[in-house]
């Protein structure tokens, strides 16, 4: 029997596991009221290569040239980019019509710029200027790069509440990159735990090209984000929510044809208003791409939504099926050669759905294939989530079994998606590990910064019941070192020849805007060791 | 120019009669330079990257944090013994030095054989040219006996590995650690190249590998005492702070569980147009195939032998030896076996070892930069690439050596040093 499955009954599933009963928190609600100057939405960059960076901003020439609303007048608007904040030393500038085609967005290549330097820009529409913005270039191809501090982040729910942990990135002063993991957006009408800090806009769960610009305006409206993408470049990639939930290449657990027409037309409405809003590197439709620090870093940034094969339900044997695919086999393909033939140390996969195992029991293939084909189920064991690569298992032996192979080491995933933290070790079988099975590479998922996680769904205060599944989970998957259910914030990764470090923190309250975050808990990679680590003390800001 | 056999060493009059004689060709900066610097190149034979920042090398971790760590080193192709401790002393690819594997097929003799011969080494090394051009003493201390006979006499004074273990055929690193020591007390050589074996031999037979590693575990412990051993000698003789200590291992290792077999031989011995006419030197992780048939029918030959090799489980790639910078004897095509399998060819059994090395699983190793000399820069770990073949042009850019005809095709590990020209 087919079973559907997201990511809101994994919860549930966990909390029925520990016996407790689902409830919604109450939770108090602000509205979002925004003037509509000329750069209401701010200014963004993103995607750093070491000459170049890419500049963002959308403009609102006239008051009824509304996010969405398909009017307004075209313009030119001229960009520049200096050394220094006062604008004194020019070193880029250009120009670029838009107009209601694309939104009123501005999204300029800045070109023609020095490797790992902080840049200033900023826009001008007639006599209207733009907030400086702050960013920075990446390093030389082959420079020898001590350091590099990202940002991690992914799940920002605009009615599940404020953004404060962007406020707290934004206040950090030493990142040279964010990296949004997706769910950058939210599709829904509100919550999905019927929760709402902060009403979306539009009111409705969004479905045309107009409805999808008006949501990303929202969320580009936020202070604390706008404040995030005038500090610091961008790195992101979409999960499912850009589009709907349980995006997979065909459809989506969200979207029904019956009643919400044809998902390729959404798909493909969702897509052009995040290309228009985001300032990334996109080639037509195809959003994986590569970016390269110096000789310390690559990262590898993945698209799992838009070549995958649909989600099969719990218990199905599907997984296994070697026609059903994650990545489509010209990402796979793009990444494996990737990984293989860097040039840098550690490659970091931007992956937005965990790749860990995740299993009860964590069963291997060759001891209990046979046992699992008799019952029916899949050959490495049940997946509690099979969105994840645990639901295609026969792409994730193929990428764990390319780095073994070739000697890949010094590979790390950050991933999102999950509303929860996590630090793995990524052993080739986890049902083997680690006596028998080494681990090849190491993951950090960053918590949601806002998005509902377990103890919100039961309903139960944080860090009571959500211990017991932590409990359980990594007593059952002994390449789970880290397991944190409740908390939500940001992450910070730091890159060294010697190592990789994530730092976690966490929200006080996702309600209030004015939030404090404080540091959770910190795990670290050591180079040439595939394996996480716990460390007692976060990076030095 | 000296061999020593442990018996030699005890009397090294000789030695130093000749490190006295070549002396007078030096140039008198050169000579001052050459007085003030001492380069040890220590091959811990099979050492994986974890292992080498793990709990039971605390030396290797020591000497790291007193010097540079190369985060991305990997060992060149095919990841073997004999190829790699050659790319590190002639600084050149396999294709120019004349070894790319241990074991190859020889047309001349008709049968698959060891490149550890002297004459197997086409190419000039630091150990003869230190010697030959700047009238410098080198040493090389190598555990096993095939290492001693490809690098022959270049070494100013050599150490014959004894006594040799009978399973493993190396000398253990107790008695190697002795001859190093003895060497540099008896003749101070400017320059030694030294192989320790136990990690890679006890490595290679260790039915645990796979699992617990404990016989490779207790070789790490030993061979990181012996190390230790070797680091407060240099102290104690007041060497420290003149010297350069190049630590490094030759290739990795991967273990494989019996049945993760792969012969090659019998697949192309059931094929008519290929039966009988073709050879395979088995390097463990890596196979190299030739075809004895008619030149004519190369060409055939060799797209039969990928294919047949491709379609064979636990086959990771076939490739153009040309393609991988080793050279004609290597053969017509390079096979890599997956991580956790293992080659054995001509036969099921010729192989029985669980520890194997030779595909691109067993290329990354330890590469650390240390020892106490001033121009050593301390804690700092690199991730610039780095192979083995970097290690001569490293000890010819610290010596003032020029390079060889043709160049280098490796780099001087140049983030290690503070001023030491690239």
């Amino acid at each position: 029997m087919e079973q559907t499955f997201d990511r809101r009954s994994v919860l549930r599933a966990g909390a029925a596991t520990a016996g407790v009963v689902l409830g919604a928190t109450a939770l108090p609600t602000t509205s979002a009221t925004a003037d509509e100057p000329v750069f209401a939405h701010g200014v963004a960059s993103g995607d750093p290569l070491p000459d170049a960076v890419l500049l963002w901003t959308r403009v609102t020439p006239t008051p009824d040239a509304t996010p969405g609303s398909g009017v307004g007048p075209t313009v030119d608007v001229t960009w520049e980019v200096a050394a220094d904040p006062a604008f004194a030393a020019v070193v880029a500038s250009g120009a670029q019509t838009t107009g209601p085609g694309r939104d009123h967005t501005v999204k300029a290549d800045a070109t023609g710029l020095n490797p790992a330097t902080t840049y200033y820009y900023r826009f001008r529409l007639d006599g209207a200027v733009s907030a400086t913005g702050t960013t920075r270039t990446a390093p030389a191809l082959t420079a020898a790069v001590a350091r590099l501090r990202f940002g991690v982040v992914s799940c920002s729910n605009v009615p599940a509440g404020h953004f404060a942990a962007y406020r707290y990135l934004a206040e950090r002063g030493d990142l040279d990159a964010v990296l949004h993991l997706g769910d950058y957006i939210y599709e829904y009408a509100g919550d999905f735990n019927d929760s709402v800090v902060r009403p979306h806009d539009p009111p409705r769960e969004i479905l045309t090209l107009a409805d999808y610009r008006r949501r990303h305006a929202q969320y580009k409206s936020d202070e604390h984000l706008k404040r995030l993408h005038a500090t610091v470049p961008f790195i992101a990639t979409w999960d499912d929510h850009e589009v709907a939930n349980d995006a997979w290449s065909g459809g989506a657990e969200n979207h029904q044809p019956d009643t919400e027409g044809d998902y390729a037309a959404r798909k493909a409405v969702a897509h052009q208003a995040y290309f228009e809003w985001m300032p990334v590197r996109n080639e037509a439709d195809r959003i994986y791409r590569r970016l390269r620090f110096g000789l310390l870093a690559e990262l590898s940034m993945l698209d799992l939504r838009s070549y995958r094969s649909r989600q099969v339900g719990i218990g199905d044997g599907g997984t296994d099926d070697p026609n059903r695919t994650l990545t489509g086999a010209e990402q796979m393909a793009w990444l494996e050669n990737g990984l293989i033939t860097s040039g840098a140390q550690w490659k970091l996969v931007g992956n937005s759905v965990m790749v860990a195992p995740l299993q009860l029991p964590p069963l291997s293939p060759e001891l209990l294939g046979p046992l699992a084909e008799l019952l029916g189920l899949p050959e490495e064991g049940i997946s509690l989530n099979p969105d994840q690569w645990d639901g295609y298992a026969v792409d994730r032996r193929r990428l764990l079994a390319t780095l073994a192979n070739h000697g890949v080491r010094d590979t790390v995933f950050l991933t999102g998606d999950i509303h929860s933290s996590w630090a793995n070790d990524v052993p080739r079988d986890a049902g083997l590990y680690p006596l028998l099975s080494k681990s090849v590479a190491t993951e950090f998922v960053c918590t949601s910064v806002t998005s509902d996680n377990f103890d919100e769904i039961l309903g139960v205060p944080p860090r009571t019941t959500s211990i017991v599944l932590e409990t359980a989970v990594q007593a059952l998957n002994r390449h789970i070192k880290y397991c944190e259910l409740d908390s939500h914030g940001a992450s910070v990764l730091e890159v060294t020849p010697a190592g990789t470090q994530m730092d976690w923190y966490y929200l006080a309250n996702k309600a209030d805007p004015a939030s404090t975050l404080t540091w959770g808990r910190s795990f670290r990679t050591r180079a040439g060791t595939q394996r996480v680590q716990s460390v007692g003390t976060p990076i030095a800001p | 120019m000296t061999a020593i056999s442990r018996r030699s060493l005890l009397g090294g009059a000789a030695g130093a009669a000749a490190l006295t004689a070549f002396s007078s060709a030096m140039s008198e900066a050169v000579a001052r330079a050459a007085s003030d610097l001492r380069v040890y190149v220590l091959v811990v034979d099979g050492c994986r990257p974890d292992e080498a920042v793990g709990a039971y090398l605390p030396t290797v971790r020591s000497l790291a944090a007193q010097g540079t760590s190369f985060t991305a080193a990997r060992s060149v192709t095919v990841a073997e013994t004999i190829p790699n401790h050659v790319a590190m002393m002639s600084g050149v690819w396999p294709a120019r030095s004349g070894v790319p594997a241990n074991s190859v097929w020889d047309p001349a003799l008709g049968e698959v054989r060891d490149l550890g011969l002297a004459t197997d080494l086409l190419v000039p090394t630091v150990l003869d040219r230190l010697t030959g051009e700047l009238g410098l003493a080198t040493a090389s201390v190598l555990s096993k006996d095939y290492l001693f006979g490809v690098f022959g006499t270049r070494a100013t004074y050599r150490w014959t590995p004894e006594p040799m273990l009978p399973v493993t055929d190396h000398a253990p690193d107790v008695f190697t650690m002795d001859a190093l020591v003895r060497v540099i007390d008896d003749h101070d050589p400017a320059l030694v190249f030294a192989n320790l074996g136990d990690v890679d031999r006890f490595g290679h037979a260790d039915l645990s590998g796979s699992s617990l590693r404990l016989l490779r575990t207790l070789a790490l412990i030993d061979t990181d005492a012996q190390l230790a051993r070797f680091v407060a000698h240099l102290r104690w003789r007041g060497l420290w702070e003149r010297s350069v200590v190049i630590l490094l291992a030759d290739h990795s290792m991967d273990w494989s569980l019996p049945l993760s077999l792969v012969n090659l031989a019998s697949r192309l011995d059931d094929d008519a147009f290929l039966a009988g006419r073709c050879q395979i030197a088995q390097n463990g992780g890596a196979d190299l195939l030739y075809w004895t048939g008619p030149p004519d029918e190369r060409a055939a030959a060799v797209e039969r032998m990928r294919s047949i090799a491709l379609a064979t489980p636990g086959v990771l790639s076939v490739h153009d030896p040309a393609g991988l910078n080793l050279g004609a004897n290597a053969g017509d095509l390079v096979v890599y076996c997956k991580a956790g399998w293992r080659f054995t060819d001509p036969t099921v059994i010729s192989n029985p070892v669980p520890g194997n090395h030779g595909h691109p699983a067993t290329e990354p190793i330890p590469l650390v930069v240390s020892g106490g000399h001033p121009l050593v820069r301390r804690g700092v770990v690199s991730s610039a690439p780095a192979r083995t073949l970097d290690v001569a042009p490293t000890v010819a850019s610290l010596f003032g050596l020029q390079a060889p005809s043709g160049g280098w095709d490796g780099v001087p590990l140049s983030p290690a040093f503070a001023g030491v020209p690239a």
